[in-house]
């Protein structure tokens, strides 16, 4: 199995160093189960029109430690509702990274990306070349490869998938 | 090269005679923890049968369950849930330990914090058992797998060595180091790794004050926090301690990504500013501000010392009239040893509003905070909404701080208050 390109617009971009994830629906609102009411409040209170706008393949674009504080589920759970395929950031929150990742949910370190895309370009994220291209403004960027284990994860489609496949590979052994 | 204590443990943990940090390895958790809440328990236990047809886990004294957040329940879906963790419990043979306190805390009263074990929860607070020289790691959703497999993959993590020196001023806490090490360091110092601290700085520290340092650990980015167990640890831990293991210490020429000395000696009160646990600053540049509700209590703060400081700061006073002072003990243990001690007499006497030991404060679920509203706070974080309405506001101080707010109604440096207790 190969992990398959992410490719799509930039959606947002989270200008915030040290970014708390649950800002994106709110606190208030971070009990909330249903994706479909949760897609509805991704980043509305920043743009009304957000879910309109996004089209499947979207990405989002956050900055340094991005995932810091407590992070939740819900905001990615919204987000990934509306079709978005994945976050590109310059780091990130252990805490975040791990339990997005377990959430099967694309998540891609590229160091240098807060000043080498605008909102609404075209991105490529090629995993096997360790390569961000900017299709809209022909640039490319490194980003960092993927642990074995976390790359295994996201093949798998997060840690359900992992933990069959690791059943099969036990049994085969 | 020598090598860190944490590397020691997962060694130990993944039956290996050494292993090094970037290694990933097969480790078996000693302990497994978690506290239920919705999405996480819930999931876990569905998930073992449905997904991977697993009944009963295979060694229930492995694992742990806390009820300490929704205590007491407020509807029926709370207490649903608590009934599943029940109900799993005692299918499962796992204990479940309900209203002794936040679990975190609880967790090292019950000797889950043995020396050189390697535990995880999904809760990332978990760190502070690191004080007795346990690697704890929150690990999210991958805790599953601790509830599915014997052993879990996981990364062995480099370590950043951070040395504590000097001795705090009176009226000045372990909370405080905390923030100065964010503030000094950056949120994203220890990114990754596990924070290891010592120094005299450390060593001078009580168990409680290192529990508060080591609890917050992730808003440095570290995964995790420990230090070398040294005898007070030791002699806490030993009567309680569940295994028979050896404890670990980090070698001299151990290999660290980083080192950083901190000196303590002058430092002053803090105040983190919302909304961000990374806003640190003096308590000074906003003392002055007014503030309607205090809450002195969490998984990182509201132990026996902490408790014991705010009654000598409200002395003599009284909390200021339509103020909230809402105090809660971190765990039953703490509110019996403060009630022996005439600690909760003095804080009722001030006026302070005691609840019994729930995760509940901190979280926004009770003692909410309408718009406009601000508080001074010992809990984990300060993010916007975090105590109820997104637009009321928590300001992080120490335990003595959030008591010489609550007499004021503004934000106000505790250290007039003790200074004139002393003499």
């Amino acid at each position: 199995m190969s992990l398959q390109n992410l490719r799509g617009r930039i959606a947002w971009i989270f200008e915030e160093e040290d970014f708390d994830v649950d800002q994106i629906v709110g606190v208030k609102n971070i009990k909330i189960k249903d994706p479909d009411e949760l897609a509805r409040l991704a980043l509305a209170h920043e743009e009304p029109d957000f879910a309109q706008k996004v089209k499947p393949g979207d990405l989002l674009v956050g900055n340094h430690n991005f995932g810091y504080g407590h992070p939740h589920y819900p905001p990615m759970i919204g987000m990934r509702k509306l079709g978005i395929g994945g976050v590109i950031a310059e780091s990130f929150a252990p805490g975040y990274w791990r339990g997005e990742i377990a959430n099967g949910f694309p998540q891609v370190a590229c160091p240098g990306i807060m000043g080498a895309v605008n909102r609404w370009d075209e991105v490529e994220v090629d995993w096997t070349t360790a390569t961000l291209r900017n299709l809209t403004q022909g640039t490319d960027l490194p980003i960092e490869p993927l642990s074995d284990g976390d790359r295994l994860m996201l093949e798998a489609g997060g840690i359900v998938g992992y933990l069959h496949a690791r059943e099969e590979e036990e049994a085969s052994t | 090269m020598g090598l860190t204590i944490a590397e020691k443990i997962l060694a130990r943990a993944s039956g290996q005679a050494t292993v090094r940090a970037g290694q990933e390895v097969l480790a078996k958790p000693d302990f497994v923890i978690a506290y239920d809440f919705p999405g996480y328990t819930d999931v876990i236990f569905k998930q073992m049968e449905e997904e991977f047809g697993i009944d009963k886990v295979a060694e229930p004294e492995r694992y742990a369950l806390f009820i300490d957040h929704m205590v007491p329940a407020a509807t029926t879906q709370e207490e649903e849930l608590h009934e599943i963790t029940r109900a799993w419990g005692k299918k499962n043979g796992v204990p479940v330990y309900e209203r002794k306190g936040i679990g975190h805390q609880v967790a090292a009263e019950l000797g889950y914090a043995t020396p050189g074990a390697f535990v995880v929860h999904f809760d990332g607070h978990i760190s502070q058992l690191g004080t007795f020289g346990t690697l704890a790691i929150g690990v999210r959703r991958h805790l599953l797998e601790a509830f599915v497999k014997e052993r879990i993959k996981i990364k062995v993590p480099e370590t950043t060595r951070i040395d504590i020196t000097g001795t705090l001023r009176p009226g000045v806490t372990a909370r405080d180091v905390f923030h100065h090490i964010v503030r000094v360091l950056g949120p994203r110092s220890c990114r990754g790794n596990v924070m290891e601290l010592g120094g005299d700085g450390i060593a001078a520290l009580s168990l409680e004050g290192r529990q508060t340092i080591n609890c917050l650990a992730m808003f440095t980015g570290a995964i995790t926090a420990i230090m070398n167990p040294d005898e007070k640890a030791l002699t806490y831990i030993r009567e309680r301690q569940r295994l028979d293991i050896d404890p670990f210490f980090s070698d001299e020429d151990a290999t660290y990504a980083a080192r950083h000395s901190i000196d303590v000696t002058d430092l002053e009160p803090i105040a983190v500013i919302p909304p961000s646990p990374a806003n640190t600053r003096d308590l000074s540049e906003v003392a002055g501000t007014e503030v309607q509700v205090g809450y002195l209590g969490s998984c990182a703060s509201g132990r026996v010392e902490d408790l014991a400081l705010a009654a000598d700061v409200l002395e003599g006073h009284k909390v200021k009239d339509g103020f909230q002072l809402h105090v809660i003990p971190t765990s039953q243990e703490i509110m019996e040893k403060a009630a022996e001690q005439g600690i909760l007499t003095r804080l009722i006497n001030a006026g302070a509003f005691i609840s019994s030991s729930s995760c509940d404060y901190c979280f926004g679920r009770m003692g909410v905070m309408r718009e406009g509203q601000r508080a001074v706070s010992t809990g984990t974080l300060n993010v916007r909404g975090r105590m109820g309405s997104p637009d009321s506001e928590i300001y992080i101080v120490n335990a003595a701080a959030v008591a010489a707010s609550a007499i004021e109604g503004k934000i106000t440096d505790p250290r007039p208050y003790l200074e004139r207790v002393k003499v």
